[in-house]
């Protein structure tokens, strides 16, 4: 039972970060209506970035500052120099580019810090556990969960509460009448494409100390991103935690029953929304 | 007629400029990009996830042809049978949605039969792949060596594209074009879309599966990247070098990628960083395919000569 | 007998009530057209007869038969063909085959879907092409629609619905967007169809409506507000003050 619990809320911490990767790609995705297939790639890059600026200024606080920023300019220049030329092109080349995108990132993450896994600590503040009465939580958890937990509130704050987040959102739903509104409509998809690369930098930043980095981590965050838009809706932000704590729970419960079939599940489990509610959790197209 | 002298040219030449496996490798592509064609330029889907049916059919008609034995042609039905029922579990899932969201299903149910095929060691051989696949006769006839194997897969390479021009050319394929033009009219004058959009799915689950049990016969073994969505990418790309508006576009592209990856992987370890930067020089420079570039490298040509 | 019959139709989107409790009558035969200001749910009525979306209550009765929900697809098939206000064709097919694959819909020799081609069914190309000859397009037959003039693409939006061989016609607004001159033509092309189809007509001009209707619907915020001949219409004080205004004065 304690050791169903502890996964429950080792569940509730991965699916904050799955709902933060869904919430980031849901903005890119939803604002430029293109597919990202590179969203995994920058989440990987804020992985390593992270170790790489720790490493280098030798303190943990300054390179989750830093390296998601890191990845938002990355994001900036992706559209400047290439997803900008690409609005009229059909969605089979704006794929074709992403994936290209992703293919070189991770090939460079390779080259720059090699293939093999690379483990990393959370900072000293934040190491050990705490004794939750039913089970004894490494505090790095619970920090993420709060974190992530703060950067999904401070997304809606700035979507649902300022005026730039009311006319993203618009921008999701009807691109004819945020133009004609007059609104630099260049900008608002180079924000949003920042704005989703931060996201996704930021949550491979925190996810380093728990999991470690691999080159291969993109690509498995890439498809646990796309689950968490396919089930939660595009710019959906309740539907992107709904399906975020879903698979995140789902994993970490028959991870302690099954390891082999952890991973899998978090496709099966969209399958099987799916098969229910083809139109994914809140029927949204 | 002169387009079906060209490809057996091709065919009996190719042998003699690369090796047979490369050769082999070529018509196997162009069969799945023929698949993903179907899709991509007669639909007007775009399928991410089209190594989900080419690696199922592979470890499902390999384990029957290493531990039952198989013959021939069972293992090939049992390829197109797999490679369908694969894509009809999936399509029924992914056809209900459209636009951005059916790439992303398709990609991430992909994910989801790579992680079992990753998983499941005893039966795929996990990482390491399923090797120790044989290559039974057709017919009491050998088609161990090489060269015989290479005509083995040119012939069905030939009846593909038979098989497929007839779908394309009949109402079907007419059909699948009204969806890719107008999903909207289509259904309004009387068609059933998801149904029609289900149906090219399976049809093109089964050419993919075809290929896999080649692919699989070819190497004597199935590597779990068979599975991957680099195979789902490549397949995409090839297909769009080659220009998804046309038949025969896949066939180009098959050539032009096989040809590529064959000669750049033999040089760097890392040369999908390569394949990435191509990607990306097509997409900004070269949209709408070799065909494309080179019927206005002519009509440039001709206006020069003319002019 | 009427051939389409509504009853209490009724659409809402949230709180917006698009259609109203519309009950309509639809005789054999007849050219009936539905008029009222822009946003008076002439669109949404028609998408709800042809299926494209369920209405939230009442029912439609299509030649005796409960037809209610059923989807657009098997619509089509029922005998009910429409056509649309914003041009909806297939932009990289000629002119043909626009009309081939609404034929072919409707005609159904599914036997050989596979393996002949397209063009070897001969009733379908005939009534492909008597299609396009109704509206006078049969001279571009091979040429691909998106080299079409707007004018022509109006005259094969409404070849498209003809080709599904129906019963009933719905045309929503066939003359949006053309020159007096190209109008002219559409209302004579409307005239010559009349008869031969039973027709539902959405239009704004009232000149086109006047000449051409056996029986006018006005429709004003989801609602009918009046029924009858042009002449009844064109004296209905209400519709006069709802609609007409000084226009028909």
């Amino acid at each position: 039972m304690n050791l169903l619990l502890g996964q429950i809320l080792n569940g509730i911490a991965t699916g904050m970060l799955y709902a933060l990767m869904g919430l980031g790609l849901s903005l890119i995705t939803g604002v430029l209506n293109i597919p990202n297939f590179a969203h995994g790639a920058l989440f990987a890059v804020g992985a390593y970035l992270l170790v790489s600026v720790v490493g280098v200024l030798g303190n943990f606080w300054l390179g989750l500052i830093v390296a998601p920023i890191g990845v938002a300019l990355l994001g900036l220049v992706i559209e400047w120099a290439g997803v900008r030329r690409l609005y009229a092109a059909g969605h089979d080349y704006q794929l074709l580019f992403t994936f290209g995108l992703a293919l070189i990132l991770n090939e460079l993450i390779i080259v720059i810090w090699g293939p093999v896994g690379i483990s990393h600590l959370p900072p000293a503040l934040l190491r050990g556990g705490v004794d939750l009465g039913f089970t004894f939580y490494p505090k790095y958890r619970l920090f993420v969960m709060g974190m992530a937990g703060a950067l999904v509130v401070l997304t809606w704050l700035f979507l649902e509460k300022t005026k730039y987040g009311a006319i993203m959102r618009a921008g999701i739903e009807n691109k004819e009448m945020v133009s004609l509104l007059g609104i630099d409509i260049q900008m608002l998809f180079t924000v949003a494409f920042a704005l989703g690369a931060y996201l996704a930098g930021i949550a491979g930043a925190l996810t380093a100390p728990i999991r470690g980095l691999s080159p291969g981590m993109g690509v498995d965050m890439l498809g646990i991103a796309f689950v968490v838009v396919a089930l939660g809706g595009l710019g959906n932000l309740l539907g992107a935690i709904a399906a975020g704590l879903l698979i995140g729970v789902a994993q970490a419960v028959v991870a302690a029953y099954w390891t082999e079939a952890s991973t899998a599940v978090i496709f099966a489990v969209m399958a099987a929304v799916l098969l229910v509610r083809p139109q994914g959790l809140f029927g949204i197209r | 007629m002169r387009t079906l002298l060209l490809i057996v040219i091709s065919i009996l030449l190719l042998p003699l400029v690369v090796r047979p496996a490369i050769a082999s490798e070529i018509w196997i592509f162009a069969i799945f990009g023929l698949a993903l064609n179907l899709l991509l330029g007669y639909t007007g889907m775009l399928s991410f996830g089209q190594s989900t049916f080419f690696g199922s059919a592979a470890y499902v008609a390999g384990w029957l042809l290493k531990h039952y034995g198989i013959n021939v042609f069972a293992a090939l039905g049992v390829g197109v049978g797999v490679g369908a029922l694969s894509a009809l579990l999936v399509g029924y899932l992914c056809v209900q949605r459209s636009g951005l969201y059916f790439i992303m299903l398709t990609f991430a149910l992909n994910q989801l039969f790579y992680f079992i095929a990753y998983q499941w060691t005893s039966v795929t051989g996990g990482e390491d792949g399923m090797p120790g696949i044989p290559r039974p006769s057709v017919l009491g006839l050998s088609i161990q060596e090489s060269y015989w194997y290479y005509a083995f897969i040119s012939l069905l390479f030939l009846l593909s594209l038979w098989a497929m021009k007839r779908i394309v050319e009949s109402p079907l394929g007419k059909i699948l074009q009204a969806i890719r033009e107008n999903e909207v009219r289509a259904e309004a004058v009387g068609y059933d879309v998801p149904r029609f959009k289900l149906l090219a799915f399976v049809i093109a689950g089964a050419f993919s599966g075809l290929a896999g049990v080649l692919y699989a016969m070819l190497f004597g073994i199935v590597p779990l990247e068979a599975i991957g969505f680099v195979v789902s990418g490549n397949v995409v790309f090839a297909t769009l070098i080659g220009g998804s508006g046309s038949l025969y576009g896949p066939i180009i592209g098959s050539f032009v990628f096989i040809w590529l990856s064959e000669s750049v992987s033999t040089m760097w370890a890392r040369w999908p960083l390569l394949l990435g930067v191509a990607f990306v020089i097509v997409v900004l420079f070269l949209r709408g395919g070799v065909v494309e570039a080179w019927t206005r490298f002519w009509t440039w040509r001709s206006s020069k000569q003319t002019g | 007998m009427a051939l389409l019959e509504t009853d209490g139709l009724t659409k809402s989107f949230g709180a917006l009530t698009a259609v109203n409790g519309v009950s309509l009558r639809i005789e054999a035969g007849k050219l009936h057209s539905i008029i009222g200001p822009n946003g008076a749910g002439k669109t949404t009525l028609f998408n709800l007869l042809t299926g494209t979306f369920p209405p939230t209550s009442g029912t439609i009765v299509f030649d005796g038969k409960d037809i209610t929900g059923t989807p657009a697809a098997r619509i089509a098939h029922l005998g009910l063909a429409r056509s649309y206000q914003r041009t909806t064709v297939f932009p990289a097919f000629s002119l043909l085959d626009n009309v081939w694959v609404a034929a072919f819909a409707t005609s159904r020799p599914w036997k050989g879907l596979l393996f002949k081609n397209a063009h070897e069914y001969p009733q379908v190309v005939e009534r492909a092409r008597a299609a396009l000859s109704d509206v006078g397009l049969l001279s571009k037959a091979e040429v691909p629609a998106k080299q079409i003039s707007h004018g022509e693409l109006r005259q094969l939006e409404l070849a498209i619905a003809l080709a599904a061989a129906p019963r009933v016609l719905l045309l929503d607004e066939p003359a949006a967007g053309l020159s007096p001159d190209e109008t002219r033509k559409m209302v004579a092309l409307v005239r010559a169809l009349k008869g031969r189809y039973t027709i539902v007509l959405i239009e704004h001009k009232i000149d086109i409506i006047m000449s051409v209707s056996d029986r006018i619907s006005v429709m004003h915020f989801g609602s009918l507000i009046a029924e009858g001949t042009p002449e009844e219409i064109q004296r209905n004080p209400e519709v006069r003050r709802a609609y007409l205004g000084g226009v028909a004065a």
